[in-house]
């Protein structure tokens, strides 16, 4: 029997690194101690049997928009719709049938990280080609990935990158690629955005094929200073520049400590000496050294897809497969959440954000329409100290409170009424 | 467009509804409140209209006359035909502000120009947390009606934010306003009613933010009971809209859903001084002019419709609107027929307690730019002073940091 503070630092692992347990994962990681589950959860699985039984999905190119008030369009809209919701989908499938959800959740992370959004690009097309790219430096080096991401073609449509010329310039990727992706605010100059905008001129997109072209004559050549160096640039050597920066090293760890760890708490200083690399993996590993930590401010607040897909590893729901996927697609909406639809460059907020009535009326809901597509199974005929117990084993939570305990030996409920309570605890929506 | 909304701007100031956890709501108070006293009428009510991104003044408040105006935006500018003169200074509204354009007529718009702060910020998060500060250059945890909250008795129906999220503005060092989600509340009923409102207990084994998960709960099923059937209720009818401009009043956009619910709320009694709701997409680094005139247009359109409806109420005299956004515009276009993050911009101030039909502060020049941007030529704490001392009667220095002035004369307050 494992001990609670074990309990405790487990159930962050698997909510955090992991989205939940599946139904008798976390009984068997307390059975392996916190070295041993630590090591399980940390280290991503070179071939993973859930995900492998999620298809992939290819999008063709759908070319331009046709004309308007033509039957064309009618169906060009539709086509795009179905494409932008089966790739929803599809990443939520992922999410959910992963063993080991740790390259899933670290591509989650940095989704929210370069937060792009299908409200703009339109393409599923790019869009699927960005996540897969966010997948392959997902536990990388950083300085890859950011390679790969200021010429990824939905990114840069998305920050009007992709029509950016010489002779006058768009600072919108230039900002948001220090401020957001990089260095974080207040690291530069107002000289510095203007000359990163220059050095990232030449460029074009196609959006519905999701390419890029690059045009010499466009681009804007000249020498001049970015950081007090003086050089003539582009797109790599101005991410060669901005990852060599000791802000990048404070930044990058800072924005994983507030999504991994804690909001409110400041990022112990030494976790910074694991990114000297910009090896992501070590980084993940040294934050999630800190899971054993007892202080109520370590609790985070899931998110909604967060929330959304540890429900569907314990109840054995694939959201694609459940009656009426589209629903599922509305009630994050409604929530706040879905993937590929950032509300901005920002990414998704956090903790308070998603604790208010309307979040909680439309949890209730959501569950109303989750739990009888499930498998309740785990504790069926289940009641008193022992249900508690299963309760708590199954769902991945450290401890119920004697409060929430009291509900759920409530008199009277069914399975279904016990589950939609379990799982809009407050144990539950916030990881202790 | 990038759409740049209050969750954005939330998640990276790190500010969110911090006070919220701390002073846990009791919603059944609130609700006694609405019932036991409702807001006394001739009482100053006050919202606040948040325009996230950073709306292009210039293409807003047009200097269409000053031939660097066109010359500095080929394809974006707009002339004549596309815009609304106001007769003074060589200045027009932006041709789809056409409710403006009649609040300004009947006495009741009042235009500040050039409101900004010193050593503008060009990050949205930075400026916007300025502005709901009320504090530039600084990072307090509080919003300059989160500090007014302060400085009254507790209630937490004094302040509320429309949506789901709270916005800083709103959040004091001891008190903290609400929030009131768009499209009503749904309370389960039955057994699973008892359970949940068991549920909302705190136990003292929770961190602050299960406290927090918690005590929704009991919210929800409070505040539903009290919400719920004014919400059902019709919105007042507008009794004065002018048939001219009726026709663009049908939009449905989600910022005249919000000034719906606070009408309904306002014409109920509810006992809330100040509202804030809030309308994202305005930053405009791309193809700009239509949808940057769609966005004007829409604000003008929404907040007309909302004073008609506040007209036919019997607090047609006790509220004022407030809009703004976190910065304005680049003079020069960029490459890709839009603009970039610039400076100062127009304000409005909206209202029969308003002394309007008249300019406020000086136009900032397009000769003299300081970087290619406007010059700031009205502090944005001089208009939260006028705000403050004649609706909210709150000396600005108790909330606003140092600060004593206001814009003289913006109201109609002797």
């Amino acid at each position: 029997m494992a001990n609670n503070s074990d309990r405790l630092a487990i159930s962050r692992l698997i909510h955090r690194f992991g989205f939940g347990p599946k139904p008798g994962e976390f009984k068997s990681l307390l059975d392996m101690g916190l070295s041993g589950a630590s090591t399980k959860l940390l280290t991503p699985n070179a071939q993973d049997a859930g995900l492998a039984t999620v298809a992939d999905i290819d999008f063709p190119d759908r070319g331009k928009f046709p004309k308007p008030n033509t039957p064309e369009k009618l169906i060009f809209t539709q086509t795009m719709q179905s494409d932008r919701r089966s790739l929803e989908l599809w990443w939520l499938d992922r999410m959910v049938a992963a063993d080991n959800a740790l390259t899933e959740r670290m591509t989650w992370f940095w989704h929210g990280h370069w937060a792009t959004s299908l409200g703009k690009v339109e393409y599923a097309r790019p869009m699927k080609a960005q996540n897969e790219t966010l997948r392959k430096y997902a536990l990388g080096n950083f300085k890859d990935q950011a390679q790969a991401m200021v010429v990824d073609p939905a990114l840069m449509y998305w920050l009007d990158a992709g029509a950016n010329v010489k002779a006058a310039p768009n600072e919108n990727l230039a900002r948001e690629l220090m401020e957001l992706f990089t260095v974080g605010v207040s690291r530069y100059t107002e000289a510095d955005v203007k000359a990163v905008a220059r050095a990232l001129t030449g460029f074009s997109v196609t959006r519905s094929s999701g390419e890029f072209t690059f045009d010499t004559k466009k681009h804007d050549a000249a020498s001049f200073t970015i950081f007090d160096s003086t050089n003539s640039w582009d797109a790599t050597s101005i991410i060669n520049l901005l990852v060599a920066r000791n802000d990048n090293k404070t930044f990058i760890t800072d924005r994983l400590w507030f999504r991994f760890m804690s909001t409110s708490l400041p990022k112990p200083a030494e976790i910074e000496s694991a990114f000297n690399s910009r090896e992501i993996l070590p980084a993940v590993q040294k934050i999630a050294s800190y899971v054993s930590v007892v202080d109520p401010a370590m609790s985070q607040v899931k998110s909604p897809v967060d929330w959304f897909v540890s429900v569907c590893r314990a109840l054995k729901i694939t959201p694609s497969m459940v009656k009426n996927p589209i629903q599922v697609l509305n009630y994050l909406d409604k929530l706040g959440q879905v993937p590929f639809n950032p509300p901005n460059v920002g990414g998704w907020p956090y903790d308070e954000a998603w604790l208010n009535i309307a979040s909680t009326q439309y949890r209730i809901a959501f569950l109303g329409f989750l739990i009888p597509q499930g498998d309740l199974s785990p504790i069926a005929g289940l009641t008193g100290l022992q249900l508690e117990q299963a309760l708590a084993d199954w769902l991945g939570i450290a401890e119920f409170t004697t409060r929430t305990k009291a509900v759920i030996r409530g008199t009277g409920l069914t399975s279904a009424q016990i589950m939609t309570i379990a799982l809009c605890s407050p144990e539950y929506v916030v990881n202790g | 467009m990038d759409t740049v909304t209050r969750r954005k701007f939330l998640q990276l100031t790190g500010m969110g509804a911090a006070g919220a956890a701390a002073s846990q709501l009791s919603i059944m108070q609130i609700v006694e409140a609405a019932q036991q006293r409702p807001l006394p009428t001739g009482t100053p009510i006050v919202v606040i209209v948040t325009l996230y991104g950073g709306n292009d003044g210039l293409n807003t408040v047009v200097p269409y006359k000053d031939p660097i105006y066109s010359a500095s935006r080929p394809g974006l500018s707009l002339t004549e035909k596309n815009l609304i003169p106001l007769g003074v200074d060589d200045l027009a509204l932006n041709g789809t502000m056409t409710g403006f354009k009649t609040l300004w007529d009947r006495g009741q718009l009042a235009i500040v120009r050039g409101v900004g702060y010193p050593v503008p910020d060009y990050s949205h998060f930075s400026s916007m947390s300025y502005w709901q500060t009320g504090v530039p250059h600084s990072h307090v945890n509080s919003g300059w009606v989160g500090r007014w909250l302060d400085t009254q008795p507790h209630d937490p129906f004094k302040a509320i934010a429309m949506g789901s999220v709270l916005p800083p503005l709103l959040v004091g060092v001891k008190n903290t306003g609400s929030v009131l989600p768009l499209g009503g509340l749904v309370v389960p009923k039955g057994i699973l009613a008892t359970e949940f409102k068991l549920l909302g207990k705190s136990s003292p084994s929770d961190s602050p933010l299960q406290a927090m998960a918690a005590s929704s709960f009991g919210d929800l099923l409070n505040l539903s009971k009290q919400i719920a059937p004014t919400l059902a209720k019709p919105a007042p009818i507008p009794d004065d809209l002018p048939s001219a401009v009726g026709g663009s009043f049908g939009s449905d956009s989600s910022l005249s859903q919000q000034l719906d619910i606070v009408a309904k709320l306002v014409a109920a009694g509810a006992p809330t001084k100040v509202w804030s709701v809030s309308l994202g997409g305005f930053d405009t680094h791309a193809d700009e002019v239509n949808a940057q005139s769609l966005l004007v247009g829409t604000v003008s359109a929404a907040v007309t419709k909302f004073l008609s409806q506040i007209h036919a109420t019997d607090r047609s005299n006790d509220v004022t609107v407030l809009v703004y956004s976190e910065f304005g515009r680049r003079v020069k276009a960029n490459s890709t027929q839009g603009t970039d993050h610039g400076t100062s911009g127009p304000v409005f101030v909206a209202g029969q307690g308003i002394n309007g039909g008249q300019f406020f502060g000086d136009q900032p020049s397009l000769s003299k730019l300081g970087n290619g941007d406007l010059a700031t030529t009205t502090d944005f704490r001089d208009i939260y002073g006028s705000i403050l001392e004649d609706f909210l009667d709150t000396p600005v220095g108790q909330v606003v940091p140092n600060w004593k002035t206001k814009i003289n004369g913006l109201t109609l307050k002797v």
